[in-house]
């Protein structure tokens, strides 16, 4: 059954290529189905090809499909292939199931929306471009989708393009984004110039084979690929772009804000892991940005007003926790991370939606409330997210995945206490805005009335992600309780187990201080925000509090210093050269051009007897050439 | 002669028998629509009469013709373009209201003519070969005679063709004087015979390049195309671009092939100057041009000169990109002619830029399908002319003709700019001087969808293309 799987990516490409062109034609239902449709087919043969692929493993524990070469000449070799492996298995089985309940979900949330038809195609594209960028088996393929889901960010953070403030939110996303990305386009050459493929498989094992651990080579590759992947992931330095996402409609952070393209870095260094192991000091840099990022970005969640905006940050935090897993060596902790966070997130911006738009488009935490009657089943659900996302042990998803980063983050050979640390802090961080969350919108006295109820295609998929929250985590049950290391043995196919620093820590140990976190961020989110809101009121109003809330509250005020920083000197910059300099090279060039094309005019003069002399003219020159020369 | 060798000559066969044929139909019932459909299952005939015959291959006939793999793969590149141009003419001349009978035979007599050139191996067929293609064409250029501007365009042809054919009899006469042969084949081992005089031989292939060069259109033999291109009806056009051409640019190739340009550093020279004027005068001349069908004859002198980098860079590889250069040149050229086509009325043919202002909007599949073929043009990627464009890169790149490919790169950059112009003006709101809602006619219609999937097709899956040529042109090397 194997060999369904170039219909993976190819059905939502359909889906985008029918709606593209007669969107306009099709009712809305129409578009529903083909839209939905498209993702749903592609999530049922990507279960199908899981399925026969963990049933009856393929020689090598992997598998590839080479559908056609496009150019083979001189070296080069540009073929579209996919490459399935137990990495591959994973991404795709998450993009395409979370992919389509989310379409499901769209078809009630944009129901009122005129852009119906443009909306489902954008996403079509998208999961198109997810599923390519992920199967893909040569890194010009993987840059394709990389690139496309870029595009499709871009079109769906600025789908409601009249108000000039998405517009400017989509830029903003796609400029960032796009200084990671010119870091490993520069990178993807490096790869290509120095080992002569662009098949992910065979590059790696030369890599493997040719470059020494910490070489400069080795250092500069994988540098310039975690510059894309800190881009694309919104991690340290590179964070900025996504709160400012949320402009996009709610799905559209769910599908791509949470649960798939921001984690394309995650996938991106795990499916290069061989360069990231040869160059050490990276590796560390991984990690380390990646603790840095999970703590200043809990922080600002804690600070924020908008439920979506505590919602982004929560997500690059939990990418955070991907990176510092990767970092460290955790490679399937990483991935298993991804997995629930998937799962959670997607659930708890589903929720958030409902919710939004039960409240007619009421965004600020501070004026929901109460909730908990009205919209029980969301309620519920979303109840579930924040304990998985809080990790509230044993029985949410959340904890078994977090549990393992925090667990190998403490005992790899590269990790260490002090990350372990900040692991920790951030686990504390999460549970208290995760709650806080729950409390303000939930709990407390209602502030504003419930207009609009959602319907069971939008109460589906949210039920059906809770329930993966709250179960999908027992794939991997922990040493302390059973062993039951399913998903991380499947994963070892594909990516290297990680190397133990062999100091006799006890997991148990580091289980019961992440539960004690968990639980205690609980309660301190009930005191302050459930049973003494005073405290928290009276904090934002002293001084030095206030300007501690605003300094969170901006995100630790990345984009004011950017605005300083990048911004200012470039418009200046701009300014100053108003009448560009380096323009009157160019606009030489081009008056060059037209003088001659004017020149040339003129000896096309239409009349017979200059053509023939010209004739002539060309044959003597002609004759000259050939004899005298 | 034996059986075998006719059976292999059936192609040249039919595709001579159909304008009999029509020509004996016409003279018992006269209809339009029987006529293209006599002339379109000729041509498919004689295509289809390639692959039976292509199992009896190499073989020479009367001397005169070589059957080989070479010219068959062009023969049917040949038959195909005719199919297109004969689809595109019915429904132009149907609404030009004029008598259509005997442009069909003209056209048969035309692509028979390309057929014998593809396939000669003697100065004799060659010259039968180019003026049975030659001659109708001027007949072709004016046949809507009403038109003045249309026989201006065909007695400006005849002169100038007459005129370059001068030059080719006459290149002709020196070599066989000096050499005593006639065949390709003797004629590169006799020149370099001690005791020949290579000037004299020199001279005589120097006036057969001007020749060639007057028909290829390339600097400083080109200058008839602007003119005639913009007189001709818009399939002429279409026919003079892609047939004629490519029918003279496949002997160039085996010709120089057999003659082993690279032993002579003045022939290289030449084409090298010839390349490179052909590129830039193309381009620039085309910058600012408002007629589109001028347009598309200054780009098609540099398409010539692209060809010419990689005819320079000899070898299987270069052969190989040719082959696929023209193919992809050839459905670029065919589809862009096919849009001016459709969109022509009774009067005049729609070939002003200000005539396609702002058609996507009312047309949106005829402009997306000329935005189409005028990326490809440029060479952008997916389609087929970004292949094509990449393989002469290549193939220069592999001889190190490093100037020639930068060349290249620069007027790829140049010739963007009038293409994107177009194309802008397709996409622009301002309402256009044609017609509200241009109706598409059926047939029209389904050559153009036909010519944009193979557009794609090439440009996105080289691979059948390239196979058909590796077990075709690749063998001739």
């Amino acid at each position: 059954m194997l060999e369904l799987l170039w219909l993976i990516p190819a059905m939502p490409f359909a889906g985008f290529l029918v709606l593209a062109t007669a969107g306009k034609k099709l009712s809305r239902t129409g578009a529903a189905v083909i839209g939905a449709g498209s993702a749903g087919v592609s999530a049922l043969i990507s279960l199908i090809v899981a399925f026969s692929f963990i049933s009856s493993p393929p020689a090598g524990n992997s598998y590839s499909q080479v559908l056609w070469e496009w150019v083979n000449t001189g070296g080069l070799s540009l073929s579209i292939s996919f490459y399935l492996d137990a990495l591959s298995v994973i991404m795709v089985l998450v993009v395409s199931v979370v992919g389509f309940l989310i379409h499901l979900y769209s078809t009630g949330f944009m129901a009122r929306d005129d852009g119906y038809s443009r909306f489902f195609s954008y996403m079509n594209l998208f999961v198109g471009s997810m599923l390519t960028l992920v199967l893909a088996g040569n890194l010009l393929l993987l840059f394709l989708g990389w690139e496309g889901v870029g595009l499709c960010s871009y079109l769906l953070i600025g789908f409601w393009y009249r108000e000039t403030q998405n517009g400017y939110a989509a830029l903003k996303a796609f400029i960032v984004t796009r200084i990671g990305d010119t870091a490993m386009a520069i990178g993807l050459f490096l790869l290509f110039y120095n080992l002569g493929t662009l098949d992910i498989q065979q590059a790696m094992g030369l890599a493997k084979a040719n470059w020494p651990v910490g070489s400069g080579i080795a250092i500069a590759a994988a540098a310039l690929l975690l510059g894309g992947a800190l881009g694309k992931s919104a991690q340290l330095p590179l964070q900025t772009w996504l709160p400012d996402a949320m402009a996009g409609p709610t799905p559209v952070s769910a599908l791509i804000h949470a649960a798939t393209m921001v984690t394309a870095g995650v996938y991106l260094i795990a499916r290069t892991h061989v360069l990231f192991t040869l160059a050490p000091p990276v590796q560390s840099a991984v990690a380390i940005i990646g603790a840095a990022t999970l703590l200043v970005a809990g922080f600002s969640a804690l600070a924020q007003h908008d439920i979506k905006r505590v919602l982004a940050y929560s997500t690059i935090s939990q990418i955070g926790y991907m990176f510092l897993a990767l970092g460290v060596g955790a490679w399937s902790a990483a991935i298993f991370h991804f997995m629930t966070h998937a799962f959670f997130k997607a659930l708890l911006f589903l929720g958030a939606g409902v919710v939004i738009q039960g409240l007619n488009e009421e965004h600020d935490m501070f004026r929901m409330g109460g909730l908990r009657k009205e919209m029980p089943a969301t309620f519920w659900s979303f109840l579930i997210g924040a304990a998985s996302l809080s990790a509230l042990p044993l029985v949410t998803a959340g904890f078994y995945s977090k549990d393992l980063v925090l667990w190998d983050v403490w005992s790899s050979r590269t990790g260490g206490n002090w990350l372990w640390a900040a692991g920790l802090l951030g686990a504390l961080l999460t549970s208290i805005y995760s709650f806080r969350m729950v409390f303000l919108t939930f709990y407390g006295e209602k502030k504003t009335p419930v207009t609009r109820t959602p319907g069971p295609v939008m109460l589906i998929p949210v039920i059906a992600l809770a329930a993966l929250s709250a179960v999908g985590g027992f794939v991997e049950i922990p040493g302390t309780m059973g062993n039951v290391p399913l998903f991380s043995g499947f994963l070892e196919t594909a990516l290297p187990k990680m190397v133990f620093s062999g100091v006799p820590e006890s997991e148990l140990i580091s289980q019961i201080i992440a539960a004690i976190l968990s639980v205690g961020g609980i309660y301190v989110a009930y005191f302050f925000w459930l049973a003494l809101p005073e405290y928290a009121r009276d904090f934002t109003k002293h001084p030095a509090g206030s300007a501690l809330h605003r300094f969170l509250f901006s995100g630790w005020g990345f984009d004011w210093l950017y605005a300083r920083l990048f911004v200012r000197p470039y418009v200046w910059a701009a300014r100053v050269n108003k009448r560009d300099v380096i323009d009157l090279f160019y606009s030489g060039i081009a008056l060059i051009n037209r003088l001659s094309h004017y020149a040339l005019s003129a000896t096309q003069t239409g009349k017979v007897r200059w053509y023939v002399m010209v004739l002539g003219f060309g044959a003597f020159i002609t004759i000259t050439i050939v004899v005298f020369t | 002669m034996d059986a075998d060798t006719l059976r292999a000559l059936l192609p040249l066969i039919i595709i001579s028998a159909t304008p009999v044929a029509v020509m004996l139909v016409l003279a018992f019932y006269r209809s339009h629509a029987l006529t293209v459909f006599l002339v379109l299952a000729g041509l498919a005939l004689s295509f289809a009469s390639l692959f039976p015959a292509s199992g009896l291959l190499p073989r020479m006939a009367a001397g005169l013709l070589v059957l080989d793999h070479y010219s068959f793969f062009f023969m049917g590149l040949m038959f195909a373009a005719t199919f297109a141009v004969a689809l595109l003419s019915y429904g132009y001349l149907g609404r030009k209201d004029i008598f259509p009978d005997e442009y069909y035979i003209l056209l048969l007599i035309a692509a028979a003519g390309s057929a014998v050139i593809v396939s000669s191996s003697h100065f004799a067929s060659f010259f039968l070969g180019l003026e049975l293609l030659s001659v109708p064409l001027y007949a072709l250029i004016s046949y809507p005679r009403a038109n003045p501007r249309n026989v201006e365009a065909g007695i400006k042809y005849l002169i100038l063709a007459g005129t370059s054919s001068a030059f080719l009899l006459f290149g002709m006469a020196l070599v066989y004087a000096e050499l005593g042969t006639m065949e390709f084949p003797r004629i590169s081992t006799a020149a370099l015979f001690p005791g020949t005089d290579r000037n004299f031989v020199l001279a005589g292939v120097a006036m057969i390049i001007t020749g060639i060069g007057f028909k290829l259109a390339l600097v400083p033999f080109h200058m008839w195309t602007p003119d005639v291109y913009e007189g001709a009806p818009a399939p002429v056009a279409a026919f003079v671009a892609t047939v004629s051409k490519g029918a003279m640019f496949a002997l160039l190739l085996r010709y120089f092939t057999i003659f082993d340009i690279r032993r002579y550093g003045s022939l290289m020279l030449l084409f090298t100057v010839i390349s490179i004027a052909s590129m830039f005068a193309g381009n620039l001349l085309a910058l600012f041009q408002n007629n589109v069908k001028r347009l598309l004859a200054y780009s098609s002198i540099a398409h010539l000169g692209y060809l010419l980098v990689a005819f320079l860079a000899s070898g299987v590889l270069a052969a190989a990109a040719v082959a696929f250069y023209l193919a992809a040149y050839f459905v670029s050229t065919l589809g862009a002619f096919g849009v001016i086509s459709v969109l022509s009325g009774k009067e005049r043919d729609a070939d002003m830029i200000d005539d396609y202002m702002g058609l996507a909007w009312r047309s949106p599949w005829l402009a997306g399908i000329f935005a189409a073929m005028l990326l490809s043009l440029a060479g952008i990627p997916l389609t087929a002319g970004f292949i094509g464009k990449f393989f002469i890169a290549a193939a220069g790149v592999d001889s190190s003709l490093w100037a020639l490919v930068i060349i290249l790169v620069i007027n790829s950059a140049i010739g963007l700019f009038y293409y994107l112009r177009v194309i802008a003006a397709l996409y622009s709101r301002r309402p256009g001087a044609l017609a509200a809602s241009p109706k598409l006619p059926v047939l029209g219609g389904i050559t153009l969808g036909a010519l944009s999937v193979a557009l794609l097709w090439l440009g996105v899956y080289p691979a059948t293309m390239l196979e058909i040529i590796r077990n075709t042109i690749s063998r001739f090397f």
